[in-house]
């Protein structure tokens, strides 16, 4: 199935949480700051039922989505408030890819974890987490994955700033 | 070789203990298993045959930071390694050296400016006594910095410490 089908088919059974559609699209010439925008199609989900969307793309025979390849977030702009948390989705028996994206708040990034969905979720969350600072509620191992457990701020923000000292070595 | 010429058998050699300390010791160096990125790649290069570092008596990688005594630091150093190599390096035992190799571990390399894990450069944690230039560096750099090491052992003495330079 390509995009509009995989859409059509998500509003048919009304999946969960389905705000509407991110499209690429040209760049606007008469106004020179917009650059159009290139790469895939997504559909945008309502962040707090991520969770149950996932579940009706991995159950629904017709869709299948049942693979799980990345969950991740931007950070758009320092004067965006939101963060985008994307999700790519794969069936491998239907062989067609969905992505997803969803819009959350900077200043309460709280969304509920998407375990029950994919296991697979649990890593990329973490790091998503500690890297975005984005608080997964009920997730079952909420560790750091990759910094050390100490660490202070969250580096892919935008507003990041960056340490000057970490356990007595200077970073300078 | 007044006093003790012709005291002795022919097949006694008389020489400083200090030459035959720092002989000794200067070629078997015995280097950690340790590599932290792509410099490791190079530094298992230069185990092998091709370069083939057991010419210089230093292919004895050892698996215990107790029994080695160098540590190539081949690759990046981030903040969470910082402090297992500060641990590694006390484990090791006396007389112990240390080579950076490679960008990363003399100065941070690529991520000096936006690496905000590295460490920008592996002498701010342990004492470094050669530093390899190169990202990678060839294995003949390597091998190089080993023969500068062996220079530094050989001028070194047994009552005084080599100086150090960090």
């Amino acid at each position: 199935m390509n995009f509009e089908a995989i859409h059509d088919r998500l509003q048919a059974i009304s999946a969960p949480g389905l705000q509407g559609v991110d499209l690429p699209r040209e760049a606007n010439p008469e106004d020179k700051k917009d650059k159009g925008r290139a790469g895939d199609p997504f559909v945008i989900v309502d962040p707090q039922q991520l969770v149950d969307f996932l579940l009706v793309c991995r159950d629904d025979p017709r869709l299948k989505l049942e693979l799980l390849v990345d969950i991740t977030a931007t950070d758009p702009a320092k004067d965006d408030e939101n963060l985008w948390i994307n999700v790519a989705l794969l069936s491998l028996e239907h062989r067609h890819r969905l992505a997803v994206k969803c819009f959350l708040p900077k200043a309460n990034p709280v969304m509920p974890t998407t375990v029950p969905a994919h296991r697979a979720s649990q890593w990329h969350e973490r790091e998503c987490a500690e890297m975005f600072g984005v608080t997964f509620v009920g997730h079952p191992d909420p560790r750091h994955i990759l910094l050390p457990d100490d660490w202070e701020g969250f580096p892919m923000r935008k507003d990041y700033e960056f340490p000057t000292e970490y356990h007595g070595i200077s970073c300078v | 070789m007044g006093l003790l010429e012709n005291q002795f058998e022919e097949n006694v050699l008389t020489t400083k203990v200090d030459w035959l300390l720092n002989w000794a010791r200067l070629w078997s160096i015995w280097p950690m298993t340790f590599g932290l990125a792509c410099c490791a790649i190079e530094m298992m290069a230069v185990g092998c045959a091709h370069h083939d570092i057991d010419r210089f008596g230093a292919g004895a990688f050892r698996a215990s930071p107790r029994q080695a005594d160098l540590m190539i630091v081949a690759g990046t150093v981030n903040f969470k390694m910082a402090e297992r190599i500060k641990r590694l390096y006390d484990q090791m035992p006396d007389p112990k050296y240390v080579i950076a190799m490679g960008a990363c571990a003399t100065g941070g390399g690529p991520y000096y400016k936006y690496g905000y894990t590295v460490v920008k450069g592996v002498d701010r944690v342990v004492p470094v006594d050669v530093y390899i230039a190169g990202c990678p560096p060839r294995p003949e750099a390597l091998l190089e910095g080993l023969m500068k090491l062996q220079e530094k052992i050989r001028n070194s003495s047994v009552i005084r410490k080599p100086a150090r330079t960090a």
